[in-house]
């Protein structure tokens, strides 16, 4: 089955020909990307100018969502210090501090690396020592890299290697890094609301500290590192911290789909590559549908994967899941709501790594059963969706969206008569909109 | 670091460093462009404005919890507040609380130059920053610039005591505590000790 859902934009011509076509020789074979992702056929490098937030950024996707991406201070405190775009004052973010400094200069007392082995082990340490959750190195394959120019959500991009093609870029820097942060459990289970919002934000924000600084501490060493050139996605799978799941998300082995996918550094360090993983998400996201049913704007599909630029896998609607984003920016930024319910995104426990453990270890031929009784027991235990009453801070998401009332015990200020309006559920049930029905008023389920 | 008996292996706690030789270039080589280093990065970065309208607050307790909690969320290990004494030169500009959060240290920032060794600073400034920008986005004004002695008042804040050199030193990591940027601010707070 061929599919081909939006065009993708040319590949930008390089400047050596012979070079260009000696590279592509070079990577004639497809990148190694795991069970769940396969490459098989032709792949045509995207734009990164064709990238949904650049698009929205030229106003492509309507006034609507250029005026939420652009023109929307958040209401929310927090919101306005820890989300891209809905600041109030651009200095009081963190990422667009980190992301608009200078990029530094490579040492040029180079660190030699007699073992790459040796260093490919210090690297992941390193990146684990400031604050990585998972970390891993993959072969750069042009297949997973963007033509055009450097993308940077918010930042300065551009560097000395901007006219090589992905192909002499792959040559040039034969290895990508990916590092990563985990959400935070407990506040994510309060997804569709500024408390998921936070879980989400917090860890984007530290990850790109991270990464920065492992980007630094490359060119410290003496050798060279470049942003904003690699599909996270891609560069995650192959470099084995997970593999991609119905939902469009990495599912990792230790936390589930609650990882963020920053951007990779991209270096001619030399180091020993790691292999993807296998953890049963194939098998598992055969069965279970569970995003599926509950993305509140029907993006995820509940049919096959498709081939998309040469790509096999499952292929979320990305236009739907980032339509919803302007109606909903009273009670949340980032929905999460796929993530929070796929059976694998559980707390780091041993009872966690025990299903994984089962799942990873069981012959694949024996494993759709187990699937069906991992999945039973996650229905049961966790519902459908998840509606837990999460507390943080001031937040309480048993309160009703559009409502404002004070539940901290012991409070004793005297809030305002919006604060005052308060009709606190009584039950420890977590209220999360806009519902579903609310949303399949505009956005219709996709029937192809 | 795993404890090997015949073809069993098992985990057993010890330095990342061990065995790894590119490792005290990590920790005390300091960067020859500062641009690399996150830490000077984030020192270097000019503070936002105050968000014009003040946000509705709990009663001053709360706040304070709210604040703990949150600083611990953001990677802070011991949060304390100290009340800024009418002697010091700070309490000129109207700032009646210090804020101040101890992250582990497993080097000393101040004797450590490298990437490495100046993690604990970059974990406390990932704290201080995001803190005290969520503080002036409520619509209160909180500064991190300006170098108080952060280490006296983390101990009035009860978070430990001080030793003959003037470091604190923390119950539960010892001298290994890093105490990050103060910040100073005029939330109604509560303060601790």
């Amino acid at each position: 089955m061929r599919e081909t859902l939006e065009k993708p934009a040319e590949t930008k011509p390089t400047g050596n020909g012979t070079r260009a076509s000696q590279a592509r020789e070079a990577f004639a074979s497809p990148p190694n990307l795991g069970r769940t992702v396969r490459v098989v056929g032709p792949v045509i490098n995207i734009d990164t100018s064709q990238l949904p937030h650049p698009k929205n950024q030229r106003g492509e996707l309507g006034k609507a969502l250029f005026n939420w991406y652009r023109n929307t201070v958040s209401k929310d405190p927090f919101v306005r210090v820890s989300a891209p775009n809905h600041f109030a004052d651009r200095r009081n973010y963190l990422t667009t501090v980190i992301g608009q400094a200078p990029k530094g200069k490579v040492n040029p007392r180079r660190v030699l690396v007699s073992d790459p082995r040796a260093m490919a082990r210090h690297v992941k340490r390193v990146a684990r020592y400031l604050g990585a959750d998972l970390v891993g190195i993959a072969p750069t394959h042009p297949a997973f890299l963007y033509a055009g120019r450097r993308y940077a959500q918010d930042g300065t991009t551009g560097d000395a290697y901007e006219q090589l093609s992905p192909e002499e870029l792959a040559r040039t820097f034969p290895y990508v890094i990916q590092a990563s942060t985990a959400w935070d459990y407990r506040t994510l289970q309060a997804h569709r609301h500024h408390i998921g919002d936070a879980s989400y934000h917090v860890s984007q924000m530290r990850a790109n500290m991270i990464l920065k600084a492992l980007e630094g501490y490359i060119r410290e060493l003496g050798y060279t590192a470049i942003r904003g050139v690699a599909n996270p996605q891609g560069a995650g799978l192959a470099a084995g911290l997970g593999e991609l799941g119905r939902n469009g998300m990495l599912i990792s082995e230790k936390f589930g789909a609650r990882v963020h996918m920053p951007d990779p550094i991209l270096t001619d360090l030399p180091l020993v590559p790691d292999k993807p993983i296998d953890i049963g998400v194939e098998d598992f996201c055969n069965i279970c549908r569970k995003c599926a049913i509950t993305c509140p704007t029907n993006s995820i599909t509940f049919g096959d994967k498709v081939v998309h630029n040469g790509i096999e896998k499952y292929k979320i609607n990305w236009l739907t899941c980032y339509r919803l984003r302007p109606f909903v920016v009273d009670y949340w930024t980032s929905c999460l709501t796929c993530v929070t319910v796929c059976p694998f995104t559980k707390p780091n426990v041993w009872w966690r790594s025990l299903a994984v453990w089962a799942l990873r270890t069981c012959p694949i031929p024996a494993r759709p059963p187990l699937v069906r009784a991992l999945k039973a027991i996650d229905d049961r235990f966790w519902g459908v969706v998840r509606q837990t009453r999460v507390r943080w801070l001031g937040y309480d998401s048993g309160i009703k969206p559009g409502e404002k009332a004070c539940t901290v015990t012991g409070c004793t200020a005297a809030h305002d008569e919006a604060g005052r309006s308060a009709t606190a559920a009584d039950r420890d049930i977590g209220y999360y909109a806009p519902l579903k029905e609310n949303t399949n008023r505009f956005v219709k389920r996709d029937t192809t | 670091m795993a404890l090997r008996l015949g073809p069993l292996r098992f985990p057993w706690p010890g330095r990342a460093s061990a065995g790894d030789p590119y490792w005290d270039f990590f920790v005390s080589t300091p960067p020859s462009d500062p641009s690399n280093a996150v830490t000077e990065i984030i020192r270097r970065a000019p503070e936002g404005a105050v968000f014009p309208a003040k946000a509705d607050l709990h009663s001053p307790e709360i706040t304070s919890r709210h604040i703990k909690e949150l600083a611990r969320y953001l990677g802070a290990d011991l949060v304390g507040i100290a009340r800024l004494g009418s002697q010091e030169a700070e309490s000129g500009e109207g700032y009646p609380f210090g804020i101040v959060c101890v992250v582990r240290a497993d080097y000393d920032p101040r004797n450590a130059p490298g990437v490495g060794g100046q993690a604990p600073a970059q974990n406390g400034q990932f704290v201080t920053f995001v803190l005290s920008a969520y503080i002036r986005e409520l619509g209160y004004r909180a500064t991190t610039s300006g170098d108080a002695d952060a280490e006296r008042l983390a101990a009035t804040a009860g978070l430990g005591r001080l030793n003959a050199d003037g470091r604190l030193v923390a119950a539960r990591y010892g001298s290994r505590a890093h105490v990050a940027d103060m910040i100073r601010t005029d939330l109604p707070l509560v303060a601790d000790g």
